[in-house]
């Protein structure tokens, strides 16, 4: 039709756009996409997807500390946060407003694995720093990605659940939500651990939002259908939360459960006295992403993947974890600590 | 009525016919024009080609949905399938554009596509007299999870050419938009554009007129999918790949543009340049509010402040005459 016809006039001149795009990334500088002429102090950009959930909000709350610290060393002046609202067309458009107002470094959480890759990918060759962590991008027009491993959560998980049943049972499954790339990840980590005991029955799976109340819910029918069971492999705090709820209201006997670091959790896990183990993704993974923008932009090299080792929270730590829940909100994570030796740390593996 | 007495041709008719419609969304206008300057003031860079493109490369999909809403409303209608017919738009396109079907096939396919589904949509709703709200909203199920089939997970290509062409460094995309709607004031010229706004205000009355109502709703259905897939098509080129629910956000903002531009949820009330004003005031504020450094929480209030001042102006007119 008409477009068509237009498309196809003005492809010539399209086509030396990309020439001469192309032509202007030649990679000299230590991390991709810094230039080196950018100077302190910076200005940082922190393109949030959706602010409301606690996670989010304490997340922030580790990007708005290191920046202060930032401030204080006087590398930084300004940081500038959007909201998408959970809307990855909002996320491009913020993006592409911090790039217009000149900011140093973009900090994200994608709100869609390939929906940023174009605008983030112009903001790489104004020479910003963009680091990228927990929900990530298919690019590799960014400077560093930043997060843990989902198939290993379940790995480890299945291993710990697996080996506190005695290797053979029946088992619950809780899963989050179903199609989410996470919820997915975490599942098929568990696979080949499950597959080698073919001892440990699989009673049922259950895929439930990243909530107690519909979590409880649905291992409650399940208690009522499977009389017996001897351990639930949950891939989620806030799951665990609610079979733990679901077991005790029912009047079951509590059974080795798997968890994260949502706070309601470990406080039942040590008020009920749970055979248990948790990781988390700590939500530090922030503070590090700022940190690591700063290091990139004064020209240090950093890891295009910085791959984040998951923090284990068992019976012999869980105490340190508790000791510190006054510091947390309610409804949040209790994340284990963190400081600038470790950010070093994990920016020094290869 | 005065304004149409005194009138001796048809020619001297057509601007205060024009000036008359525009009592509604004048306050809208002026607001919208506040915000440009705003903008343009917050952001020099604005005024160049690029700078101009890439802002109304992040209007123009809204841009879009908002006239794909209007056209449902002005005909009594309404769609809440727009947000998953747009993601339906950018997971064909991402999935046939690199390959054999090629652009131009990837093209006709997002077309077809939204035509089909917009008159299959039309048809049930104007044949067998059901109610717009709940065949959209079931449609919305249908057609989401034909997307989430096409392209379970976030991915596809679209070739590069094409993402430079349409949101590239140029205003491409909003020459196609003035072409839109150039297109759209033409085809209010034909019969059936023409009996869009009679079918809408008063479909008995224009029925018994001779007017072919249940042909321009289904019609209207039809350019409304056509819309939609296209924005869905133009997103997917913007982001250079298909996400199966990319257009979620659509279906809300959508009806936002088309209320806050002075479309009646009755039918025949409204002009599409309210509309497309509407959908400019709702992407601008997100821009010239980061440019202002409000925090996220201060700019919620301020949105919601704002969409209610541009509404509620032209009310407070009203009651006062």
């Amino acid at each position: 039709m008409k477009k068509s016809s237009f498309f196809a006039s003005a492809s010539a001149l399209c086509l030396g756009l990309v020439l001469a795009v192309s032509a202007g990334t030649a990679a000299n500088a230590a991390a991709n996409c810094i230039k080196g002429d950018r100077k302190p102090p910076y200005t940082i950009g922190w393109a949030d997807i959706y602010s409301v959930p606690t996670w989010m909000k304490q997340t922030q709350g580790t990007i708005e500390a290191e920046v202060e610290t930032l401030k204080k060393q006087g590398l930084v002046d300004k940081l500038v946060v959007t909201d998408a609202q959970g809307d990855a067309n909002v996320q491009i458009q913020q993006i592409q407003s911090m790039i217009d107002s000149n900011v140093d470094a973009i900090i994200l959480i994608a709100g869609s694995s390939t929906a940023p890759a174009r605008v983030l990918a112009d903001a790489c060759d104004k020479g910003i720093a963009i680091i990228n962590f927990d929900s990530l991008v298919d690019t590799d027009k960014v400077t560093a990605k930043i997060n843990t491993d989902s198939s290993q959560w379940g790995d480890q998980a299945a291993k710990f659940l697996i080996n506190a049943i005695g290797g053979k049972g029946k088992i619950l499954i809780l899963n989050g939500p179903a199609g989410i790339s996470v919820s997915d990840d975490r599942r098929k980590g568990a696979d080949a651990e499950l597959k080698a005991h073919p001892d440990v029955k699989i009673l049922a799976e259950t895929n439930t939002p990243y909530n107690v109340a519909p979590a409880q819910e649905a291992v409650t029918s399940l208690l009522f259908a499977n009389p017996e069971i001897d351990g639930i492999l949950s891939l989620g705090g806030a799951l665990s939360a609610g079979a733990v709820l679901a077991l005790d209201k029912q009047g079951r006997e509590q059974v080795p459960i798997t968890g994260e670091n949502a706070r309601q959790f470990l406080e039942l896990w040590k008020e009920k006295g749970l055979k248990s183990w948790a990781t988390m993704q700590p939500n530090w993974l922030g503070a590090l992403a700022a940190y690591t923008a700063v290091q990139a932009l004064q020209g240090k090299d950093v890891p295009a993947f910085v791959k984040i080792p998951l923090p284990v929270i068992d019976n012999s730590n869980i105490d340190d974890y508790l000791a510190r829940a006054k510091d947390f909100p309610a409804d949040g994570y209790i994340y284990s600590p963190y400081d600038e030796e470790l950010f070093k740390k994990l920016l020094a593996q290869k | 009525m005065s304004i149409i007495r005194s009138a001796k041709s048809a020619g001297a008719l057509y601007w205060p016919v024009q000036a008359h419609r525009n009592i509604g969304v004048r306050a809208l206008f002026l607001v919208v024009l506040a915000f440009l300057v705003a903008y343009g003031v917050l952001f020099p860079g604005l005024f160049t080609a690029s700078g101009f493109g890439k802002f109304t490369q992040s209007w123009f999909p809204l841009a879009l949905v908002a006239m794909a809403q209007a056209i449902l409303m002005l005909t009594g209608g309404i769609s809440l399938a727009i947000g998953a017919t747009v993601s339906l738009g950018a997971v064909i396109a991402a999935t046939t554009m690199a390959g054999p079907l090629g652009v131009a096939g990837g093209a006709a396919a997002v077309a077809l596509a939204g035509l089909g589904i917009g008159a299959a949509t039309g048809f049930i709703v104007v044949k067998l007299r059901l109610p717009a709200i709940v065949v959209t909203l079931a449609g919305s199920f249908i057609i989401g999870g034909a997307a989430l089939l096409i392209l379970p997970r976030p991915g596809g290509a679209i070739p590069a050419w094409l993402s430079d062409l349409l949101a590239g460094d140029t205003p491409a995309a909003f020459l196609i938009l003035v072409v839109i709607v150039l297109l759209w004031k033409l085809y209010l010229a034909t019969p059936l554009g023409l009996s869009l706004y009679a079918a809408g205000e008063n479909p008995v009355g224009a029925y018994r007129s001779g007017v072919p109502v249940d042909a321009a709703r289904v019609a209207a259905y039809a350019i409304s999918g056509l819309l939609s897939t296209s924005a869905g098509l133009f997103v997917a080129a913007q982001t250079g790949s298909g996400d199966p629910v990319i257009g979620t956000a659509f279906t809300l903002n959508s009806i936002a543009a088309a209320v806050l531009g002075g479309i009646g949820f009755l039918g025949g009330q409204g002009t599409m340049r309210g509309a497309l004003a509407g959908s400019l005031l709702l992407s601008l504020m997100i821009s010239v509010m980061f440019f202002l450094g409000f925090t996220p929480v201060a700019q919620y209030v301020a949105q919601g402040l704002i969409i209610i001042g541009a509404v509620a102006i032209p009310q407070f007119r009203k009651v006062q005459q």
